[in-house]
């Protein structure tokens, strides 16, 4: 049996909204472009009939129609253990659950309390044997670096990962170029790895020397995902419509640059159109229900295009886990599960806007999957208002938190929020959002124009305001699994 | 005359710095903004100094207090910060250069290699509005780069962000070379960003950390700028 839940895709978009998404986000590409200095990908896009203004590269809607028909619809990501591969695909798809990072610190409970610490080589072997052990991780994205220079980053994480992980391995983000080869002689096959490329910086500007990188990366036919992940409010509209336009121009054009790379490239589909707190400090909402939705929305756009989706769920922006987090955690899981992500990276372990990892968090993390596995495989395509709820609620009382009415009215408020679309996705509404971001991006600086713009969504709450969800979270039983699988050694020791 | 302070404030207030601007409401689009009524004011011999202080001066306030009260957001800050620099600009060849107060010449950037710019950018915006001179370097700039510019504009006050751990080296290599060209003493040096702690800021010999742009700013007022 494959890994994987098969599930019955929600949609949150019909057909002729994706159709007009991709509309703006052509409109994006004829019109302004992407910026671009790179020579290497520059070459490529001329010969490929992009046209150079300056440092930005505008590409016709045939082009990118054509790129989208030719990259590849499915593979397999291959695993050490072969029952540990996993099929994307999204014509059948199932939902795989994976790591992410990369964190900065590691947070571990000693004497009682959480302690945070720099993240060293050997959290990171710690989080891939818990994660190894652990039934509900389907793949490991690169947690935390080792501690080693950058010249030996590459290859350390790979004899690392090696050595302790069966699973799919993820290696996320790729140190020195001309590592590469040595990489893939060292695993061996090379379908048992796979990367993630930044590849753009928001708003529409293709990086150096990243993009570089990633025609390396796809040249060897390694699947890669193509991320994008802009702040709305700062490095893209705060509008949910104008976001995802900008998201899905950004992934495009890498898309195109894949398939004249390597036609038939194997990328995936990584839009993470997450919000900003703009009531305070601007720091990243990756888990806050409007960004939940927007997520979710993403993998949509993806089944338009029929590429597989590396999704983001459950980065928690709580800072030690707590029932917040979980609560955070299991709505994320369940949208983007119900919607189809096929890849969902980021999902286990992540704390604190993806800055902090927890083995603790791993094991609730895991421990809130299978709850989420379980309701979607019981009730396929059900509505997530009831149940949604009903799986928080498990969650936490899993960990002897007590639950009240409150609580309950709380995830019901975040629920419908998920549910209930703020603006209207009309080809005149997609066309004004496209000339804010194409004035934007024509100014000298954008974001103090993104985030001008979003006074009035703001005003009309366009973030989601709610109470916390508090309730002291009963760890025993997850400190002792943690101590089954690492033994009841101290760190460092 | 005074009621044209009265819509300066105003405008200032509501964040709009001209015709176009929509403040919170698209009603107001088409009326004259800040800097419309500032040059209106000048026309009508309303002295600067008055400008400054019964209309600019104040109306900044206010959006602090609104600020502090959670009223206005990020971004309600922001424009009204970009309405007092425009309205500066104007306001400037009329001043002998002493009147309008700065705080000081504060050049800010995002090391080598290192191309987040999103806290570096709301930063710079706050050191503007509560009274610096600030230059922004953008991202990604080579040390050398960065010491020239102090040495060239005599800044006070040197801002550098970090978002990586592998980038962060890049700070204290800017610090030492603004050794090595004798200019580390007249400029006084303030980190940020995510892996940046005040540890390490005292470790590579920096003047500040700052966690965010308030934290920086509540730090400066206890220095004074050995440059200015
Ligand atoms: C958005 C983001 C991006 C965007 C950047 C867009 C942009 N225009 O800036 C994109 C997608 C381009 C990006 C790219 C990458 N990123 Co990034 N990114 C982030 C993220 C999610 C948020 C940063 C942010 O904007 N925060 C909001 C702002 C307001 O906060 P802030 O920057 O911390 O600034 C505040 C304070 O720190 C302080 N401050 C900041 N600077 C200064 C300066 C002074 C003088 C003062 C006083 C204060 C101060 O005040 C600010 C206001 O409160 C962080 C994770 C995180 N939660 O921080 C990762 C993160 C920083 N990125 C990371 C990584 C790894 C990368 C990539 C290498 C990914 C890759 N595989 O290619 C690339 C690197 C590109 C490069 N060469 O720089 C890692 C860094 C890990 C590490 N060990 O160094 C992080 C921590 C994420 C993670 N855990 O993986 N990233």
């Amino acid at each position: 049996m494959p890994r994987g839940l098969k599930i019955k895709k929600q949609s949150f978009l019909t057909e002729a909204e994706c159709r007009i998404v991709h509309e703006g986000s052509c409109r994006l590409l004829e019109e302004t472009g992407v910026e671009l200095t790179n020579p290497k990908a520059l070459n490529l896009f001329k010969e490929g009939g992009a046209i150079q203004k300056g440092n930005r590269i505008k590409m016709s809607r045939d082009m990118i129609n054509r790129a989208v028909e030719k990259t590849a619809k499915n593979f397999i990501m291959k695993a050490k253990d072969p029952e540990n591969e996993l099929i994307l695909d999204t014509k059948s798809p199932r939902v795989h659950f994976g790591t992410g990072g990369q964190a900065l610190y590691v947070l571990r409970k000693e004497n009682g309390m959480f302690k945070k610490k720099e993240a060293v080589t050997q959290d990171l072997v710690d989080i891939l044997r818990i994660c190894e052990k652990l039934d509900h991780v389907d793949f490991i994205t690169r947690p935390v670096e080792p501690d080693v220079p950058d010249e030996e980053m590459d290859l350390e994480k790979t004899r690392l990962f090696l050595a302790h992980t069966t699973k799919h391995m993820n290696l996320a983000n790729l140190i020195i170029e001309d590592c590469l080869p040595d990489i893939i002689e060292k695993v061996g096959d090379r379908s048992s790895i796979s990367f993630i490329s930044c590849v753009a910086v928001s708003p529409l500007n293709l990086v150096s020397p990243t993009v570089e990188k990633f025609i390396r990366i796809v040249s060897e036919d390694i699947p890669v995902a193509i991320s994008s992940c802009p702040q709305a409010g700062l490095t893209a509209p705060l509008s949910e419509v104008g976001e995802i336009i900008q998201v899905n121009a950004e992934i495009l054009s890498a898309v195109v640059l894949a398939n004249l790379v390597r036609p038939g490239a194997k990328v995936l589909y990584r839009g993470i159109p997450i919000t900003s707190n703009l009531h305070l400090d601007v720091s990243p909402r990756w888990c806050q229900p409007e960004s939940i939705r927007r997520i979710a929305l993403i993998s949509d756009i993806t089944y338009f295009y029929g590429i597989p989706c590396c999704g983001t769920a459950a980065v928690s922006d709580e800072k030690k886990p707590t029932s917040q987090a979980l609560s955070e955690k299991v709505l994320g899981w369940i949208f983007e599960a119900a919607s189809g992500a096929q890849f969902i990276n980021s999902a286990l372990g992540m704390l604190e806007q993806v800055m902090t990892v927890s083995p603790e968090q791993y094991i609730i993390d895991d421990m809130g999957i299978s709850l989420v596995k379980k309701y979607l495989s019981m009730h396929p395509g059900a509505d997530l208002k009831e149940t949604g709820r009903e799986v928080v609620f498990k969650a936490l009382e899993t960990f002897d938190v007590k639950t009240t009415r409150e609580m309950e009215k709380e995830i019901a408020n975040r629920i419908e929020f998920i549910y209930s679309p703020k603006e209207e996705y009309s080809p005149d509404y997609i066309n004004n959002q496209v000339d804010h971001i194409v004035n934007a991006v024509s100014s000298a600086k954008s974001s103090s124009k993104f985030l001008k713009d979003s006074r009035k969504g703001l005003r009309k709450g366009w973030l989601y305001m709610g109470k916390r969800i508090e309730g002291a979270m009963n760890l025993k039983e997850v400190l002792k699994t943690k101590d089954g699988i690492l033994g009841m050694r101290l760190r460092g020791t | 005359m005074a009621d044209i302070l009265g819509e300066i404030k105003k405008n200032l207030i509501a964040g709009r710095v001209d015709r176009e601007d929509e403040g919170f409401d698209e009603d107001m689009v088409g009326q004259p903004g800040v800097t419309e009524l500032v040059r209106q004011a000048l026309e009508e011999n309303i002295p600067p100094a008055d400008i400054l202080n019964e209309a600019l001066t104040p109306g900044m306030e206010e959006v602090g207090v609104l600020f502090e009260e959670g009223e206005y957001m990020v971004p309600d800050m922001l424009a009204s910060a970009e309405c007092i620099a425009e309205a500066t600009k104007i306001l400037e060849p009329y001043f002998s250069g002493q009147e309008i107060q700065s705080r000081g010449k504060f050049v800010i950037a995002t090391v080598e290699g290192d191309l987040h710019d999103v806290g570096k950018n709301i930063v710079s915006t706050i050191l503007q509005a509560s009274g610096f001179e600030v230059q922004d370097l953008g991202t990604c700039v080579k040390a050398d780069d960065i010491v020239s510019i102090v040495k060239e504009t005599k800044a006070g006050f040197l801002g550098l962000s970090a978002l990586l751990t592998s980038t962060m080296t890049h700070m204290k290599e800017t610090i030492d070379k603004l050794k090595e060209e004798g200019l580390r003493d007249q400029v006084v040096v303030c980190i940020g960003g995510a892996p940046v702690s005040e540890e390490f800021a005292q470790k590579i010999g920096a003047d500040l950390y700052g966690e965010d742009a308030f934290d920086a700013i509540n730090k400066l007022d206890k220095i004074n700028a050995p440059g200015n």
